[in-house]
């Protein structure tokens, strides 16, 4: 057990439980999208569909990368991960990312996508804010995700029409911020 | 439109199936939403609560209530 480490943030003045429940909400968020977004990639299809697959792909992996890197510190802080996936599943931090009535509509699945992402850069936003100053690992952790999901909505966002971002979909690699934390 | 009290509010903690929360003097119904279920919001917000101040330090803004409905007013907002 991290006893000490746990020290710490109590003694920064974190509420160690509120925060462990928040890591496992996200955490549970990451493994849902995961596997709600290979559904949606899988019906990214035709035309329109094919062109969104590639990030669609590079997201859901990442989404998974964020679950691995965001359980070993629930278990240093004292937590643990529901033993039902049903439980898991319903105390995600963020609804499920369903597939649209008709999947044929890339639009639709976009906008599924996007209110995802968004979803988690708010999370992770309010984490960063919880934490800043006070747990430095879970900070450095949740800014990590964080950047990852940014760049996710502006993937997405692009497509919607909502303007330019600056940022380019990914050459090969795979969560360029959170991989320190996969080692 | 319905007209709350404070602890008339406070009543609707989800505990009984129903969740309002206040902002800005507008009470609204979050009860079908996922994100506050069983009357909690990203852990640490609570229904059945005026969240006016709370949402000031948030990571959005009151756009995102106003995707649900408006059930009344809060007579004491301040």
């Amino acid at each position: 057990m991290a006893k000490v480490a746990q020290e710490m943030v109590k003694k920064a003045g974190v509420n160690l439980d509120e925060l462990v429940e928040l890591l496992v909400n996200n955490a549970a968020a990451e493994l849902t999208t995961y596997y709600y977004y290979t559904i949606l990639r899988v019906n990214l299809i035709g035309m329109a569909g094919e062109t969104i697959k590639e990030i669609a792909e590079t997201a859901r992996i990442e989404d998974r990368n964020h679950f691995e890197a965001l359980v070993p510190r629930i278990y240093e802080l004292g937590g643990k991960l529901p033993e039902s996936m049903v439980d898991f599943h319903n105390c995600s931090a963020c609804p499920p990312a369903s597939l649209p009535k008709d999947p044929t509509n890339v639009t639709a699945t976009l906008k599924v996508l996007v209110e995802a992402e968004r979803c988690a850069v708010r999370g992770y936003t309010h984490i960063c804010n919880l934490t800043a100053g006070k747990d430095h690992r879970t900070y450095d952790l949740s800014l990590a995700i964080l950047n990852e999901e940014i760049e996710h909505e502006s993937w997405f966002s692009e497509f919607l029409g909502e303007g330019p971002s600056g940022h380019f979909l990914r050459r090969g690699e795979t969560s360029p911020f959170v991989s320190k934390f996969l080692r | 439109m319905r007209t709350f009290t404070r602890k008339e509010l406070a009543r609707y903690d989800g505990s009984g199936g129903i969740a309002y929360v206040a902002c800005e003097g507008k009470i609204y119904d979050v009860s079908q939403s996922f994100l506050w279920q069983k009357g909690k919001h990203q852990v640490i917000h609570r229904t059945g609560a005026d969240l006016t101040e709370v949402l000031k330090g948030a990571p959005h803004g009151s756009e995102l209530l106003e995707r649900f409905p408006i059930v009344g007013s809060l007579v004491d907002p301040d």
